[in-house]
């Protein structure tokens, strides 16, 4: 079966399978361990014009079928980023996202314009979500007119496909991702972590350096399948959904509630090998839920394509 | 070469009470320098990074020594032979060779304990005088491998929080004394945060001191930046990774708040 994924801009991945930003490093770490040229694409973890020191240990804490982080996006910096670790990456024939942040609409506009002056670079990801980042207490991805400036500054610095990464911890994320549509993104990534707490009783206070974290893993998944879902029907621009997936059955459910490709991260910690393993089951996994293409199962869960379904009752 | 790897467990001891030693069979870990780990699979959403207490290389079998503090190694603990564990590994920077010339001090706290064992079994014998082994815990029975670091050739000296054998309190006082009496002694520590904050502060600027530090740890190859300990990056104050970076650190590397 032809996993291969045609997206906006000439994006193309080999295959539906991408690592999500934060769990696969800058690209190099998991050299020996997985065949990164295999993977649909790598989202690198989040890049900044200057290098951030991220937040105080401990960084995570492991939670009922999930995982609390609270890293803090540390990164050595868009410069360190394009020479210690893009070569490498550029090499490995997997498409290359670089997820990228900033604490101004004019930080995200010079990273983007930076990156932009590479070779090699396939897309990039927006970060407005990142649940660790206090910045005055608002993140742009929470109000729906601060995301749409981000995305519009991003926009008009490159011409690199833009996807813009949603958070789950507002009311309302269809508004957020309506709003980066209109100012030229070209797709959705959805979701970045929830907002969590865990206690460490020995010491009487949150566990986390941080204090609160981003929960990711299985427990998040129904949030995340949620989120695609609902955006999924409220924009036209494709969706890379992701939250909780472990399985190539996993994979199946994001795309029959819309999204086009996935990503695929917490799990990479205790199974490297995991995304290979996805992709090498997926046809099969499509073919025994009566899906011939994956083009098929794409929104196969959307109300608006249930009608003509074979075998619905009436 | 990091690798994931099938491993049998062929021996498990007790060695203290909530404490469990697992032996394994394995040609590739039994590569592993002592201060390296092992990222084991358990229930959990993360692997767990375990020390080598052993390493036997002629045998091809490496002993992973852990303390059970939750879900995860409460799981570990209670395998038995048979069972196969899944294993990455070996990972990050282990100890280097001590100076043989030089007095040698290992001063290990609780759990710490087990890497410094393997280290002396490494390297004891090569050295022109006996190492010294200081081993503190809460209570004597968390006194881990004594009789295995005497046996190495080391003189031990032990230190308890309640005084039920040793010196009673840290290995503050011990190491005190063993630093004024070796004035170019070398001295590798691994323990509780606040334990190696003392043996940076007692060896002060000497040169030759090792600590091997603990974290929580995310991916265990030094790609999520989960595991950080405060640090010196390129002469800056930062985070260091104590999977990659360390788990062994020169203590010049280190800022202890």
């Amino acid at each position: 079966m032809n996993l291969a994924v045609k997206l906006p801009r000439g994006l193309v991945l080999k295959n539906p399978v991408v690592a999500a930003s934060g769990t696969f490093g800058f690209g190099p770490e998991y050299r020996d361990l997985v065949n990164i040229g295999r993977l649909g694409g790598v989202s690198v973890k989040g890049v900044s014009p200057d290098p951030w020191p991220g937040n105080p240990p401990p960084r995570v804490w492991e939670t009922p079928g999930g995982l609390l982080n609270s890293i803090g996006l540390q990164n050595h910096g868009v410069e360190a980023f394009c020479t210690h670790d893009l070569p490498y990456l550029r090499e490995t024939g997997t498409a290359v996202i670089v997820n990228i942040i900033g604490h101004t609409v004019d930080e995200y506009r010079r990273v983007a314009e930076r990156i932009s002056e590479e070779p090699g670079v396939s897309a990039l990801e927006v970060n407005i979500s990142c649940p660790n980042i206090k910045h005055g207490g608002i993140s742009f991805g929470h109000d729906p007119d601060q995301a749409y400036l981000v995305t519009e500054a991003v926009r008009n610095a490159t011409d690199l496909p833009v996807m813009v990464k949603l958070s789950p911890n507002v009311p309302n994320p269809g508004m957020i991702a309506q709003a980066v549509e209109g100012a030229g993104a070209d797709m959705i990534s959805a979701i970045n972590t929830l907002v969590g707490l865990a206690v460490d009783k020995h010491r009487r206070r949150p566990a986390l350096g941080g204090i609160t974290g981003g929960l990711s893993g299985p427990a998040v998944k129904p949030v995340a399948l949620r989120v695609v879902y609902e955006v999924a029907q409220q924009v036209k621009i494709p969706i890379i959904g992701m939250g909780g997936i472990t399985t190539a059955s996993d994979v199946v459910e994001f795309l029959m509630v819309g999204a086009q490709a996935v990503m695929v991260g917490t799990v990479t910690f205790q199974y490297p090998q995991r995304m290979e393993e996805i992709i090498e089951a997926l046809p099969d996994e499509l073919l025994s839920w009566g899906f011939a293409t994956l083009d098929e199962a794409v929104g196969s869960a959307l109300p608006h394509k249930k009608e003509g379904l074979p075998h619905e009752s009436p | 070469m990091i690798q994931l790897l099938q491993v049998p467990i062929i021996r498990r001891e007790e060695p203290a009470p909530g404490h469990a030693e697992l032996w394994v069979q394995s040609e590739e870990l039994a590569e592993a320098k002592p201060g390296q780990f092992a990222d084991v699979v358990t229930q959990g959403m993360l692997r767990r990074p375990i020390s080598f207490s052993r390493i036997d290389r002629s045998n091809h079998q490496v002993a992973l020594l852990l303390q059970v503090v939750g879900e995860g190694t409460r799981w570990l603990a209670a395998q038995r032979p048979g069972t196969t564990l899944d294993v990455m590994g070996p990972l990050g920077k282990g100890f280097s060779a001590p100076d043989p010339h030089r007095a040698w001090c290992v001063v290990g706290g609780g759990v710490g304990i087990p890497p410094l064992l393997a280290a002396v079994e490494a390297w004891g014998s090569q050295l022109s005088s006996p190492p010294t082994a200081i081993l503190g815990a809460r209570d004597q029975s968390l006194i881990l491998l004594a009789e295995e670091f005497s046996a190495s050739g080391c003189v031990v000296a032990v230190a308890t929080d309640n005084g039920t054998r040793g010196h009673r309190g840290t290995i503050e006082e011990p190491l005190r004394e063993w630093l004024g009496l070796h004035p170019e002694g070398q001295v590798y520590a691994c323990g509780p945060t606040p334990m190696l904050k003392t043996v940076a502060r007692l060896t002060n600027g000497r040169q030759g001191v090792s600590l091997a530090l603990e974290q929580r740890m995310g991916c265990g190859i030094g790609a999520c930046l989960a595991c950080v300990i405060p640090g010196y990056v390129d002469g800056a104050a930062g985070y260091l990774r104590v999977c990659t970076d360390g788990p062994v650190f020169r203590a010049e590397e280190l800022i202890f708040e």
